[in-house]
């Protein structure tokens, strides 16, 4: 099985995708809960993908990114590694514009509810 | 496992000149958090820098001695 592809085709699906440790409702890693909770914050939709039973895949993912971790996460087809590094973007902005250009516009954000 | 200067040995084998300081995160000697200072970061993207420190790391995380990292990279102006 070419998993290169299968990647390939899921990247070009999803405009937010993570490769992680676990589910979006069942995470099984405090990194890939971390970055759920990141992307959980900007409001656009997001997928995860569990990898962590499926040794070959996690390891066509490491050569195709030359990175050895989990969690990956791409954007709109590019990878960007981390919350190491989303962390930092997003605290220069550089981020919401990556994340604005790949939507075509601001995350429609949820009415905060006031219970006074 | 790995000891915290075994892994910053590592880190410097890869970039010679870098300062490494490595916590270990949960008293299991597998999860940590790196902070590394090098002149070879200048003029690298910041996903560049990490791919730099994990290709030092590329075998330790592969056979299970690293589980996971928190990786900082800073440019050394020295």
């Amino acid at each position: 099985m070419d998993y290169k592809e299968e990647i390939e085709r899921e990247i070009a699906a999803n405009k937010v995708l993570v490769y992680g440790k676990g589910t979006k409702d069942a995470p099984r890693c405090g990194f890939t809960l971390e970055t759920i909770e990141f992307f959980d914050r900007f409001g656009y939709p997001f997928e995860v993908i569990d990898v962590l039973e499926n040794v070959p895949k996690r390891e066509a993912l490491a050569e195709m990114t030359n990175w050895p971790t989990l969690p990956k996460v791409f954007v709109n087809g590019k990878f960007y590694g981390d919350t190491d590094i989303l962390g930092p973007m997003a605290q220069s902005g550089e981020l919401q514009t990556v994340l604005q250009e790949a939507f075509g516009g601001p995350a429609e954000r949820k009415e905060t509810i006031n219970l006074h | 496992m790995i000891a915290d200067d075994a892994l910053a040995t590592l880190i410097r084998a890869e970039l010679p000149d870098a300062e490494v300081g490595v916590v270990d995160r949960t008293g299991t000697m597998d999860h940590f958090n790196v902070t590394v200072r090098s002149k070879a970061f200048a003029g690298k993207t910041l996903i560049e820098q990490h791919q730099l420190v994990y290709g030092a790391l590329k075998a330790a995380l592969k056979d299970g001695r690293v589980h996971a990292v928190e990786l900082k990279t800073i440019v050394s102006e020295g």
